[in-house]
């Protein structure tokens, strides 16, 4: 897919190399000169100028983008370039600088289809790095949907079973599996747990404890608490 | 002697539509938007003096809870 991406500071920059890692087209958008040949000695394509004038997002190629991602530090920039990339009939995602912002934009601006709030993701990462325990919280994916790795540890009650013996709550399931030192990779039935292994688990929030129990076992309860709310 | 004056103000709270309601609530204030950017709302004021338009502000609008603050613009043309 092709993605404009504006703004090439922190956020944007890593952004547009995670699409380009998996194999996708991204346009920077920037305006600061030292930010623009950063990007550009990455070997990015980077336009400079303003991301919220319509002819610096034509120069970008907004004619045959799939999404725009407005990911400036600046407001007013990245809800403009969110109107233009709107009419220009892309998908739009928008950054936003204060969480209470995120439900206004959410009600009222129709021409923003996605908010991210960076820092509520990093958030979720310092708080899983500071209680430590064998469970992360990875995403919120629903009002009552988590995605948690879990990592099998000497007391989990599953370690030595294969996976298609885990017989985990009907509303979770196993998403991605991957040996100690390993990547995840997908699941297969009989990949074997052992302490060190991690498993990438989908499920409701009433059956977290349930899931937790049969992978993790007894642990203290601080790590147990990993799985945290959305705000 | 009539005053148009601009009120741009900065909230901390998603609770938009009750600020909204009762920033327009406020004698002298003809419209308040909620606006996209840095800050939530553009309230527009008309009133006789530029005394009234720092009473809307000051005893009014920075009163509301949730308000952060305030910036004022009076109208020249």
């Amino acid at each position: 897919m092709r993605f404009i991406i504006i703004g090439a500071g922190r956020v944007g920059l890593r952004t547009a190399r995670v699409l380009r890692q998996e194999g996708h087209e991204v346009t920077l958008v920037e305006r600061d000169r030292e930010s623009v040949d950063r990007a550009r000695s990455l070997s990015f394509d980077v336009v400079a100028g303003d991301g919220s004038r319509e002819e610096v997002l034509q120069e970008a190629g907004i004619a045959e983008a799939d999404a725009v991602g407005a990911l400036t530090g600046d407001l007013n920039v990245n809800f403009a370039a969110c109107l233009i990339a709107n009419h220009h009939g892309c998908r739009t995602v928008m950054r936003i600088d204060e969480d209470y912002r995120e439900e206004i934009y959410q009600q009222y601006a129709d021409e923003v289809d996605e908010i991210v709030y960076p820092e509520r993701l990093g958030a979720i990462g310092a708080k899983n790095a500071l209680l430590g325990g064998s469970i992360q919280a990875i995403a919120d994916v629903a009002q009552s949907l988590q995605i948690l790795l879990i990592t099998i540890t000497d007391q989990s009650p599953m370690k030595g079973y294969t996976l298609s013996e885990v017989a985990l709550p009907s509303d979770s399931r196993i998403l991605a599996f991957g040996k100690a030192d390993e990547p995840l990779g997908i699941p297969l039935p009989d990949d074997s747990l052992e302490a060190g292994d991690r498993v990438a688990v989908l499920a409701e929030f009433s059956e977290l404890a349930e899931v937790r129990q049969l992978l993790v076992g007894d642990e203290s309860a601080a790590a147990a608490l990993a799985g945290g709310e959305s705000s | 002697m009539s005053v148009t004056a601009y009120i741009l103000v900065k909230s901390n709270t998603s609770d938009v539509d009750r600020v909204q309601s009762e920033i327009e609530a406020i004698d002298g204030v003809t419209q308040a938007n909620i606006v996209a950017g840095d800050v939530d709302f553009i309230a527009k004021v008309a009133v006789e003096t530029p005394g009234e338009v720092k009473d809307i502000v000051a005893s009014g609008i920075q009163t509301i809870s949730g308000v952060e603050n305030t910036q004022t613009y009076i109208a020249m043309a």
